[in-house]
């Protein structure tokens, strides 16, 4: 059984069109942690690890929020519409409706893949304490090559078709979603900026962190076991990790 | 603009669920979508979300939800058996569309686990009056084995390859099955179909190529459940081009496309819905 208030699932921003799900930590907590979820088929495998993550957090007094961009998971709008800035302008008011829910006055925010370096993107207008990112994405361009070289041996993979499928069938989509040429082309320009907050990158896939990196209080730490982001084999395979949640919750218990 | 509503719910509070409620009051059916496999309960690929929003544009209130301890769902700390637990998660889920839509019948829908989960309601709830089967249960019939096994006896290829290689070693084989069904006996499920048909539901069974190890022909259906295949109240379709959780986006909208087809047929919404 779950207590009425402990873990409220809603739909708030202008339109309702975000969906969300409060984990409260009872009392007036001083910290609150932004969860952002990465995008795609990343989202699904990370569910439950951010629900785990999400009662590790309360059970330290620490309230927290989970939520869907626009265009993914519960919230408004098709795969298609998905649109980078939209997932920053999305955090934000996540951060937002997080500090009016909680009334903590300290919000971080925590996102893997792509939800690090939304998370990043959003730090400044949304007034974030620091950032946690796990694996976030170093280079857009490399990263779309990736995913479309993944698409690709996707629709050859006999383990999963009883016939190779047509270029046409797999096209402008990226393991399962729908891709516009608009959110390609974002991700193709993005980089790993420099921080405007305390940044801890948390690494389990022994990515180069380029020295333009070396940014204001950025503190980069390797984490084992290696999480499978690439691996089509395990594409429907959920993505768990205690030692992360152990390290994600100590960073936030240590944070002033 | 339809918007669509977020529920904690059931008889211990411990069911979160999505329901899309179409304007209009219904005077028909809601549709429930079940877990298919771990996923929560936006499905594979947010297969679920697409397939209810077409829904609700049509008309009908949807719910898509998690059952115990799946998804953001916790667990209602009764001591019953998984099949009963997700008896009483549905019969909630019901109650709860009730209370919001006013359908007071109900089609299931589930691919997999999903698929065995509405089976096992649909065969004692009723309140349910339709349901759609995807890769549900499946088995390799006479006419299975000749389709697998016929081809590659008469592969030359494939005996080449055998007689300069060996047989693959053990570690060479797939020893980590991604889909798996704990099958019901066929007896039981054909009696169990057949007891759901002269009860009047409407069924619905649409298997993919995905399950290509024990289905591999639109026949099949015949094969395994017999001359109940051909009864008015249920629809069969196989699509073999697509995979076990429909990854790609023209498959999806093939399947849903079969989905809204039979439901508008079997079950017509008296009202225009509107556009979510």
């Amino acid at each position: 059984m779950i207590d009425d208030d402990a873990e409220l699932p809603f739909f708030f921003g202008p339109r309702r069109e975000l969906f969300g799900m409060y984990h409260a930590s009872g009392g007036h907590p001083r910290k609150a942690v932004l969860l952002c979820p990465p995008l795609g088929q990343d989202q699904i495998r990370c569910h439950r690890l951010y629900r785990q993550l999400a009662q590790a957090l309360v059970a330290d007094g620490v309230a927290v929020l989970r939520f869907d961009y626009y265009g993914t998971g519960d919230s408004a709008g098709a795969s298609a519409d998905v649109d980078l800035a939209r997932c920053i302008a999305d955090t934000v008011l996540a951060a937002h409706e997080l500090r009016t829910r909680s009334g903590a006055g300290r919000v971080t925010a925590f996102g893997a893949r792509l939800g690090g370096n939304i998370g990043l993107g959003a730090a400044s207008a949304a007034q974030l304490a620091g950032i946690v990112a796990w694996d976030p994405i170093l280079d857009g361009h490399a990263y779309v090559t990736r995913l479309d070289a993944m698409q690709a041996a996707m629709g050859m993979d006999a383990q999963r078709f009883s016939q190779p499928r047509m270029v046409s069938d797999v096209s402008a989509q990226w393991l399962g979603f729908n891709v516009s040429d608009r959110l390609r082309h974002q991700l193709v320009e993005l980089k790993l900026e420099a921080s405007p907050v305390p940044l801890l990158v948390l690494d389990t896939i022994g990515q180069e962190i380029p020295r333009s990196l070396s940014v204001r209080e950025a503190v980069i730490r390797s984490l084992q076991p290696p999480t499978p982001w690439d691996d089509l084999a395990r594409l429907e395979m959920a993505i768990l990790s205690h030692p992360l949640i152990q390290t994600v919750t100590g960073h936030v218990r240590e944070a002033a | 603009m339809m918007q669509e509503q977020a529920f904690r719910f059931g008889r211990a509070r411990h069911l979160v669920g999505i329901a899309g409620l179409p304007a209009a009051a219904s005077d028909g059916v809601g549709v429930i979508v079940l877990n298919a496999g771990l996923v929560n309960r936006i499905g594979p690929f947010r297969l679920h979300v697409e397939m209810t929003r077409r829904l609700n544009a049509r008309g009908y209130p949807t719910l898509r939800f998690d059952l115990s301890t799946l998804g953001d769902s916790g667990a209602s700390q009764e001591s019953r058996t998984r099949v009963e637990q997700v008896r009483a998660d549905v019969d909630d889920a019901m109650s709860l569309l009730e209370r919001q839509a006013g359908c007071s019948r109900f089609v299931l829908v589930g691919l997999c686990s999903g698929a065995q989960n509405a089976h096992s309601v649909a065969c004692t709830e009723a309140r349910v009056a339709g349901a759609v089967f995807l890769d549900g249960y499946a088995y390799r019939t006479l006419g299975y084995k000749l389709r697998y096994y016929l081809p590659r006896l008469i592969d030359p290829a494939r005996w080449k390859r055998l007689l300069s290689r060996g047989a693959p070693k053990a570690a060479e084989k797939n020893a980590e099955p991604v889909f798996s069904v704990a099958p019901l006996p066929q007896a039981v499920v054909k009696a169990d179909l057949a007891s759901m048909l002269d009860r009047g539901l409407k069924l619905c069974l649409i298997y993919s190529g995905g399950i290509s190890n024990y289905f591999n022909h639109q026949r099949q259906f015949g094969e395994q459940f017999g001359p109940l295949v051909k009864h008015p109240g249920i629809y069969t379709r196989f699509l073999k081009e697509t995979d076990h959780t429909y990854i790609l986006t023209g498959d999806r909208h093939r399947l849903l496309d079969s989905i809204e087809h039979w439901l508008g047929a079997s079950f017509p919404v008296a009202h225009a819905g509107v556009q979510p």
